[in-house]
């Protein structure tokens, strides 16, 4: 139970067009994620979704039926926001049941479901505090617990992860992970940030200023990018670019990922020299210049030993570029 | 090697002007007073001090403790219609202001706010004359809807006058509870409403449960400067009735009480001797009302970050 469904949706706030028709099917029991740079339209696709705003145009459908002219609290979703969004006066254990006792559930029924909740989540000695008392990851699981409670058809998170620190940020992804698996509920997540799509996602959707550039599954878009874009979005350090004609190739542009150049200090394709050198331990990053193709990363795996302004070789892995004609599609 | 802090010069040299003018125009015209009220005049007509003798004639002396306990009485009823028509007026109005979907919200807010900004002596003077029965503009009003048998010459009641006085004062001010609630509401972040939304808490339940608990800090302060201001009164009243605030002293409030005291009125000669002890009086039940809201109230508010 949570299929959605959005049929040519747009949205324009006055003149201006953000949403530019999206098409999407996110079947019963997905994850699925919308990444995208800044301003590309992620929030208001899933605000529109949620009934927050407004669709322009389009239908949006949830279990096949059309939700446009749902109030938000009937359209059975929930969303976890960006800044929690926490109710400040009630305590743990009132936000996260305020929904239900506004739906009028018997009270030993709330008092069932935000006991379950927050045994999934960790939070039975928070319950009593209010989210002043808080620190940052434990109001955004209760942001979360919030979600839960209700037993939506569908949980739509706008970031949720944004305010958090690296380590808690890890750590309240591999929770949303597994909350994911023990519900098995429909989930769209909104991010920014590419570990999280491709480590969360059963499917990813690429956005680009309000229109979907790709939709996949994280390997799918990893292995097989349609345009620029979206290889240069999936995969970080970021895929390298280089001008196809000048390696005897049609003209437009070669993409290949930093992991599949290698290096060499006395022979290769490609000249260059060593401009940076990042030494992250497990894998060290060669940032190296060529005049031609302009800087390009390396990625090695253990610790190396190169010198910035040091000559080098750059080798490309043939069955591992991709490329793409002039206007940045792929060439298949 | 030790380091002695050095005297930090700037802070005293900053604070100054604050603390003297502070210190001139309200600490020492207030010790004063308190001081007079511990003063008579003897036989001879010099000052002597008397200690309690005029706040026990104030409270013991039947013609005096007549009219000081009628004063009080009648600003506690002026208070009460504050609190209980302007405060929730004043906030229903900032709900209704706040709401995204009223079209020209600046014009009401502006048109709701104007009288605030004018002055008493109009205001008054202005409601007098809309409910003067002879040449008033409200009885024909009345009766142009048909509503003529509904008016009475409000201000020359003495059972109506008081009231009558204390809507026209709310009339004035409630732009100010609407400013400051509407203020507190524009601060709720979107986000916690949108919230709301989503649990399915619209309309007047999202009122009740999330936007008052949130305010009820602002409200705090409104109710206390309501108080303060109140208590404090004079010139409405004065505008209106005079200092005999008639009918009959029926609105009488402790600052026209104090005003006919203090500088004498028609046959009364003034008597600052008296008066500083009514305002001495003034300034202790404002000081008790103060302190209940601070110590009583206001520690009980939680103010919420968001
Ligand atoms: N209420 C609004 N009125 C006008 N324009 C808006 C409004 N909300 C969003 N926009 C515009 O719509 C575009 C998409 O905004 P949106 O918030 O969906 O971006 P986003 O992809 O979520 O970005 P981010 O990653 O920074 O959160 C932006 O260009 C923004 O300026
Ligand atoms: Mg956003």
């Amino acid at each position: 139970m949570g299929a959605l469904e959005l049929r040519g949706v747009t949205k324009s706030f006055g003149s201006t067009e953000v949403i530019k028709g999206v098409d999407l099917s996110v079947k019963d029991g997905e994850f699925c994620v919308f990444v995208g740079p800044s301003g590309c339209g992620k929030s208001t696709l899933l605000r529109m979704i949620a009934g927050l705003e407004d669709a322009t145009g389009g239908d949006i459908l949830v279990d096949g039926k059309r939700m446009n002219d749902v109030a938000p609290a009937k359209r059975e979703l929930a969303m976890v926001f960006q800044s929690y969004a926490l109710y400040p006066h009630l305590t743990v254990r009132d936000n996260m049941g305020l929904a239900l006792k506004q739906a009028g559930v018997a009270k030993s029924e709330i008092k069932v479901a935000t006991d379950r909740a927050a045994a999934m989540l960790g939070l039975e000695p928070l319950m009593g505090r209010r989210p002043a008392e808080l620190s940052g990851g434990q109001r955004q699981r209760v942001a979360i617990g919030r979600a839960i409670v209700r037993t939506p058809k569908l949980f739509l998170f706008d970031e949720p992860l944004s305010n958090l620190d690296a380590a808690l940020r890890v750590a309240t992804r591999i929770e949303i992970a597994k909350l994911h698996r023990e519900l098995k509920a429909t989930m769209v997540y909104v991010t920014h940030d590419q570990v999280e799509a491709m480590t969360l996602a059963d499917r990813i959707v690429v956005l680009r200023a309000g229109r979907v550039e790709q939709v996949g599954s994280p390997m799918e878009l990893y292995n097989d990018p349609a345009n620029t874009f979206v290889a240069g979005f999936i995969g970080s350090p970021q895929m390298n670019f280089l001008d196809a004609a000048s390696l005897g190739l049609p003209a437009g542009k070669v993409g290949i990922r930093p992991e599949h150049l290698t290096i060499s200090r006395d022979q290769g394709e490609i000249p260059a020299e060593v401009s940076h050198v990042e030494k992250l331990g497990g894998e060290t990053l060669v940032y190296a210049r060529n005049p031609q193709h302009g800087l390009l990363t390396v990625r090695l795996f253990g610790e190396h030993d190169f010198e910035v302004s040091e000559k080098v070789h750059l080798t490309l892995q043939r069955e591992r570029m991709f490329q793409f004609d002039p206007d940045g599609q792929r060439r298949r | 090697m030790a380091s002695r802090k050095p005297v930090r010069w700037h802070i005293a040299v900053f604070l100054a002007p604050a603390v003297l003018v502070y210190t001139a125009l309200m600490i020492i015209p207030l010790f004063g007073t308190l001081a007079q009220s511990l003063m008579n005049k003897d036989a001879t007509g010099e000052r002597v001090f008397v200690g309690l003798q005029n706040f026990a004639r104030l409270f013991g002396d039947a013609i005096w403790s007549d009219a000081f306990w009628n004063a009080l009485a009648n600003n506690t009823w002026f208070f009460v219609i504050h609190m209980l028509v302007q405060n929730p007026i004043g906030i229903a109005l900032a709900a209704i202001l706040s709401t995204p979907k009223l079209r020209m919200a600046a014009f009401y807010r502006t048109a709701i706010f104007i009288p605030t900004i004018l002055s008493f002596v109009i205001v008054g003077f202005v409601w007098k004359l809309i409910l003067s029965p002879i040449w008033g503009i409200a009885p024909g009003m009345l009766d142009a809807v048909g509503l003529k048998f509904l008016f009475a010459p409000w201000l020359g009641r003495e059972e109506t006058a008081l009231t009558t006085l204390a809507l026209v004062s709310v009339w004035q001010f409630v732009g100010i509870p609407m400013m400051l609630i509407y203020a507190a509401l524009l601060s709720i972040p979107d986000e916690v409403i949108e919230a709301a939304e989503m649990d399915g808490i619209t309309g007047w339940s999202q009122f009740w449960k999330i936007k008052l608990p949130l305010i009820l800090p602002s409200i705090g302060i409104i109710s206390i400067l309501t108080f303060v201001g109140n208590f404090n009164a004079f010139d409405l009243i004065y505008v209106a009735q005079g200092a005999l605030a008639g009918p009959d002293f029926s609105t009488d409030i402790l600052g026209t009480f104090l005003y006919r005291t203090f500088f004498g009125f028609q046959l009364q000669l003034g008597d600052p001797y008296m008066g500083s002890a009514i305002a001495g009086s003034m300034f202790g039940i404002i000081l008790v009302g103060v302190c209940i809201y601070l110590f009583g109230i206001q520690t009980r508010l939680r103010r919420y970050q968001f």
